[in-house]
Formats: C-alpha cells, sequence, structure tokens
C-alpha cells in the first residue's frame, strides 16, 4: 500500500473512534506541552544568565600579558627572557592576525589633569576600545557613545561629572580640556623623555555604571576616552618606567593586551595559540565551565521530568491502539482476505500512531508555548511589583519546535510497535470466523 | 490472468489440515485430492464440521497446508511465505463470504476500493474500475451507501463486486447465499453464474444445499469428516 493510502485509511479509522483518539491525542500533547515547557524554561534561563555576561563582551574576550609582567600570577614569571617575550607591537599585529580576532586594545591607563571652566580636577583617564559599545559593555550612557575610534569626545562617570556640574546631565557637549604626561621618544631606545601635554575633548555621554570590559582593566576610571585616540596621545604609561630599568629595552611594550574575538567560539583557539606565543592568556570561558556544566544539568533535569508525562501518554496511545486491534479483528481479517500483508496491516497501525504523535505534537508545542507565555508572564507581573525590570525567562527556539513534534511522533510510533505487531500477528481466519 | 497450467485452474494432491487441539490432534481436512478445471464452476458439500470451510481456507491462502500440495494457476501455495500469499490473495483468488463481510464504517465504494489500494492501482484507475464493478452487479446507485443500509442481497453482490476487483482468475464462495432469502439468493447465484459464463472466472462455492450444488455445478465434491467421499459430475 502506497502512503497516501496508508494515511487515508488511518484518518479514516480514527474519525470511526473520534473521542478515544482525541483524548489520546490530547494525552500527547499534554506530554510534548510539559517537556517544551520545562525545556524552554531551562534554555531562557541559561540565555538570560549568558546574557548577562555577553553583554560585557566576557567570553569574546582573551586578556594577554607577558609573562614578564609584574602583575603576572603566572608560575613562569621568572622564566627567562626569551621564554618570555615582551608585549610590544609586533606580539599585538601577530595576535591581531589570529583567526576569528576582531580587535586587539592595549589597555591605556594615564593620571590627569581636568580642566572644566574654571576647575580642576586630578583623575585618572582609561581607553575605551570601540567594542565596548558593539558589545554594551557600556550600559546607561546619557548622551552617547564615542562618533568615532579616533574621535576626541570623551565620556565621564556620573559621579565625576557632579564635581563638575550639579546637574551632571548639563555637561553633555561642554568642552573640558585635559593635561596629562607625554612619553617623547628618543634616537636611541635607551631612553624618553616625558613633556606636559594638553588636549580639548567634547564630553559626549555620561556612564550611569562603571563599563565593564573584563576584571583589571578599563573600569574604576573617571574619564573615558576611545583607545585610538589615547594611544596616538602617547600617554606616559606605568609600564614604561619598567621598560626603562630593564636591561634588554626595546620599542614600546604594553601591560595588557584585551582581544576581542568575532564570538565566543574562538576564545579557546585563540587562548590557546596565545599561549604557544608564550604569553600568559586567560579568559572568562574558563571561569565559566562549572556554570555551563550546570546548566547543562538543569536542563538535562527538566528534559527528564518533561518527559514524564509524554512516556505517560506513550502509555495511552499503546492502550488506545491494543483497543483498536481488538475491536477491528474483523475488519483486520477482511483486509488481509483481501491480499493487505502482514506488512500493510502493520504500517496502517504505525500510521494512526504517527498521526497522533504529530498532530498531539504541535497542539502540544502550542500548549507549551502558552504555558510558559503565562509563566513569564507572572514572572514579570512579581518582578514588576518588586520594582525590578521585565526580564525575559523563556525562550522557544524553532529547533525545540521542530524537535518536540519529532519526537512526539517518534515516542508515539515506538509506542505503535506492540499493538502494529499484535495486529499483524492476527490469524485472518479465527479474526473471520462467524460469530 | 495467468494460467501456466493451462486447462487446470485448481488442484489438490494429498492437501491436509491439522491442529493440535491440547494432546489431540483434529484432522480438519485430511488427504484430500481433486483437478477443478480452468472456467468450470464447481460446488464443496457436506454436512457443518466435514472441513468444506477449512479447504476453502487452505485455497484461499488464508491458512497453511499441514500436508499435500495445492496448486492454483500455476501457483503452489506449500511454497509460498506470507507476503506471497498476500499477493496470491490480492491477485489470484477473490473471495466471498456468507456474512458478507463488507467493513462496516466504509462505503460500498470505498469497500470496493480497498484491493484496489493494496494492489497499488493507480488513484486515476481506480474511481473507474470501481463504477464499473458497481455496474457490472448493478449497484451503481448504491455507491455512497454504507453497508447497514443496503439489503442482504444488495451487500452480498458488493462483496462479490469487491472480490474481482483486482480481477482474480478463481471465486471462492463460501455459502453465499447462507443469510439470504430465495429471492436474494437466487439473484447472487445467477450473478456468480454469470460471471462464470461471460467473464471466464473459475468459481468453487461452498454450500450444504444440494440442489444448490445440482443446478449450477459441474462438478460436485462431497466432503465428510475432512475427507473427500464423492465427486459428482454433471453432465449438461
Amino acid at each position: 500500500m502506497n502512503r497516501q493510502d496508508l494515511f487515508e485509511l488511518a484518518a479514516r479509522n480514527m474519525r470511526n473512534a473520534r473521542l478515544r483518539n482525541a483524548l489520546t491525542t490530547m494525552g500527547i500533547a499534554v506530554g510534548v506541552a510539559s517537556l517544551v515547557a520545562m525545556l524552554s524554561l531551562g534554555i531562557g534561563l541559561q540565555s538570560f544568565a549568558n546574557h548577562q555576561l555577553m553583554k560585557s563582551g566576557m567570553f569574546q574576550t582573551v586578556f594577554v600579558t607577558s609573562r614578564q609582567d609584574v602583575r603576572n600570577m603566572d608560575e613562569n614569571a621568572d622564566a627567562k627572557p626569551d621564554e618570555s617575550p615582551v608585549l610590544n607591537d609586533d606580539a599585538r599585529a601577530k595576535i591581531a592576525a589570529l583567526p576569528g580576532v576582531e580587535e586587539v586594545a592595549p589597555e591605556v591607563r594615564a593620571t590627569a589633569e581636568v580642566q572644566y571652566g574654571d576647575k580642576t580636577n586630578f583623575t585618572m583617564l582609561a581607553g575605551l576600545p570601540q567594542s565596548a559599545h558593539d558589545e554594551d559593555a557600556v550600559e546607561k550612557v546619557k548622551g552617547r557613545f564615542f562618533s568615532a575610534p579616533n574621535a576626541n569626545e570623551v565620556l565621564l562617570q556620573r559621579d565625576f561629572a557632579k564635581k563638575l556640574e550639579k546637574d551632571a546631565d548639563s555637561v553633555l557637549g561642554k568642552t573640558l580640556t585635559l593635561r596629562y604626561a607625554q612619553r617623547q621618544s628618543s634616537d636611541s631606545n635607551d631612553s624618553f623623555s616625558i613633556e606636559r601635554q594638553e588636549k580639548q575633548f567634547v564630553i559626549v555621554g555620561v556612564l550611569d555604571e562603571e563599563p565593564f570590559g573584563g576584571m583589571r582593566m578599563i573600569s574604576r576610571a573617571r574619564v573615558f576616552l576611545p583607545t585610538q585616540t589615547a594611544e596616538s596621545m602617547n600617554l606616559m604609561q606605568p609600564a614604561d618606567t619598567q621598560q626603562l630599568v630593564r636591561s634588554t629595552p626595546g620599542a614600546r611594550t604594553y601591560s595588557m593586551l584585551t582581544v576581542r574575538m568575532k564570538s565566543a567560539a574562538y576564545a579557546e583557539k585563540v587562548e590557546e595559540s596565545v599561549k604557544k606565543m608564550n604569553y600568559s592568556a586567560y579568559s572568562y570561558l574558563d571561569a565559566t565551565k562549572s556554570m555551563r556544566r550546570f546548566f547543562a544539568v538543569l536542563d538535562m533535569f527538566l528534559g527528564i521530568f518533561g518527559s514524564l508525562a509524554l512516556a505517560v501518554a506513550s502509555l495511552a496511545i499503546v492502550n488506545t491502539l491494543v483497543m483498536a486491534v481488538l475491536e477491528r479483528r474483523r475488519e483486520i481479517g477482511i483486509m488481509k482476505a483481501l491480499g493487505a500483508s502482514d506488512i500493510d496491516v502493520k504500517k496502517l497501525f504505525f500510521a494512526e500512531a504517527a498521526t497522533m504523535g504529530l498532530i498531539g505534537g504541535a497542539l502540544g508545542v502550542a500548549l507549551g508555548w502558552i504555558i510558559g507565555r503565562a509563566i513569564n508572564f507572572g514572572t514579570n507581573l512579581y518582578l514588576h511589583k518588586m520594582k525590578m525590570p521585565a526580564e525575559n525567562l523563556w525562550t522557544v527556539p524553532l529547533w525545540l519546535v521542530a524537535g518536540a513534534i519529532v519526537f512526539a511522533v517518534l515516542v508515539s510510533v515506538l509506542a505503535g510497535i506492540y499493538p502494529a505487531a499484535r495486529a499483524a500477528k492476527l490469524d485472518p481466519v479465527q479474526a473471520l470466523r462467524y460469530e | 490472468m495467468s494460467e501456466e497450467t493451462g486447462g487446470v485452474a485448481i488442484e489438490a494432491r494429498g492437501a491436509s489440515r491439522y491442529y493440535t487441539m491440547g494432546d489431540t490432534s483434529v484432522h480438519a481436512v485430511e488427504d484430500v485430492s481433486f483437478t477443478i478445471a480452468r472456467g468450470e464452476f464447481a460446488a464443496l458439500l457436506g454436512p457443518s464440521g466435514s472441513g468444506k470451510s477449512t479447504l476453502l481456507n487452505l485455497l484461499a491462502g488464508l491458512d497453511r497446508l499441514s500436508a499435500g500440495s495445492i496448486v492454483v494457476a500455476g501457483r503452489d501455495l506449500g511454497t509460498m511465505d506470507s507476503e506471497a500469499l498476500a499477493r496470491y490473495r490480492r491477485h489470484t483468488v477473490g473471495m466471498v463470504f456468507q456474512s458478507f463481510n463488507l467493513v462496516p464504517t466504509m462505503t460500498l465504494a470505498d469497500n470496493i476500493e480497498l484491493p484496489l489500494r493494496f494492489a497499488e492501482t493507480p488513484r486515476a484507475e481506480r474511481h473507474d474500475r470501481v463504477l464499473e464493478l458497481l455496474t457490472n452487479v448493478g449497484l451503481a446507485h448504491r455507491a455512497s451507501h454504507k453497508p447497514t443500509e443496503l439489503s442482504g442481497g444488495e451487500q452480498q453482490r458488493g462483496a462479490i463486486a469487491r472480490a474481482l476487483a483486482n480481477r482474480p482468475s478463481v471465486l471462492l464462495a463460501d455459502e453465499p447465499t447462507g443469510n439470504l432469502d430465495s429471492r436474494n439468493g437466487q439473484e447472487v447465484m445467477s450473478l456468480l453464474r454469470d460471471l462464470n459464463e461471460k467473464v471466464g472466472v473459475t468459481v468453487l462455492m461452498v454450500t450444504h444445499d444440494p440442489s444448490l450444488a445440482s443446478r449450477y455445478a459441474r462438478q460436485s465434491l462431497h466432503m465428510a469428516d475432512g475427507r473427500l467421499v464423492s465427486t459428482v459430475e454433471t453432465v449438461r
């Protein structure tokens, strides 16, 4: 029998026992709904947690330091120079050329005097790479982010802005002057001189929260300027003095480079490559391995609980189909007498099971989605009451929709094995015996 | 229709069927041998429990031989697996039952279409074939009726149409008039005779009515206690 005939007959048989098949199908729907509800909660929680971390670009970031760095915690801190090369422009270019690397930004920090109107303040400057904006590392900017990677613009911390104006927001669009120490390279690499410089900047934004770009960099400064601008200013860096006293001086070195990848998928590879280049590397991927394992286990448990209802539903399918075999004994006998093979009979029952699975699966996904929406709505109602921002704890990805329906069909067909085998084995002579 | 054996439609040699019931072995059919020529109308007679129905089930490929051989239209049933037997039932023989055995939830047309579905006849041909079969048995106007809405005679004529759907060479009928009144019974019998004479289908009919056998059949096989006791040829 071909497939179309098979499903036509299956549909006809199901219509003949409408109530029973509808109830069984609803059972599958409830099972699938609970599975979808549980799994999408797990996925939702995971993506919620991931989003909180991802928006700082953490997983896309690898921090590279030289093993000679005084802040370095690596065991090889006192390794020989040839085994622990300095972090210079050469290294920076090499790292930037690694696959998946989007941006390599040095840590630029310096102290400076800020002149705003007639007020002067001594404070900390830091470079903020352009990628910080793309990755939402900077949240809640009043005003805007830098217009270009090399713009002469600054962002101020709100507390610092308050020192300048009573109404912090009124600094926006105003100009300030930075007075800073500039490193002047001499012809020989053995020395350099330091000069005082001034530069004017436009205040384009006020930050409510400290930008989060990684553990040791950027944050804790009061004035932020584009990293590229900061670099071009040749700000005197703490690493410069280290370099000066070293017995093997060379061109400028960096104390730390922040490497941003196109996606977190590259982080592990880049970290590995950097370590092979004999630099120290650290990423948050290392730190969050246990967290990711936790979510994997959570998803598994939610999946198991969700599957329980589906397991019960599969028993209902077995029951419904065994009933159908008993009820349709004579009909099965007639079909065999007319030339239906055992396989035809078997396939017919599988088709009925699969149809119930398909309809039940589709209804279940819809039901699960509604349940999820409801839970999400309830949660947000609670969060709203607690005066907390609304969150989306609920994610139903397309693969879950497709997967749940396929799974429902699969479970249903498995449940159909026994009844189908029983129907196929039915002796037509017995089945047709005059009653 | 493939008739490799020339003039022979059915040939049974020492056909036997034993059942074991507990410790005892029941010989439902024992050492039965006969030949039915192609295009013949034959009757199988005998009292209840004489083994007629068991023999018919063996010929229909619904039951399996314990010993001996049965060859129908050149096909040796003893050597076939269940899949081959299903194909044999589908294409070579048609079955008609005393209790009609139309599927009650299907319309008459759907019932007749059923064997065409098993044979994977293209959809386009099916509709015409069903209409042709219904017209041949005079039930074209009843196509969309459920079996319960038909008289016994109509049901049996529908069942005959269904048995002929895949153009079998042999029609096996198990007491086809047993549940019918005499007028309907006669209608069914003359339909069977017409089919036998005009279409050339070989008919083997089980009956316990000797007058029916002598009126329609050229050969009458008499069974008692599972054995063939006599063969009577009626000369017309």
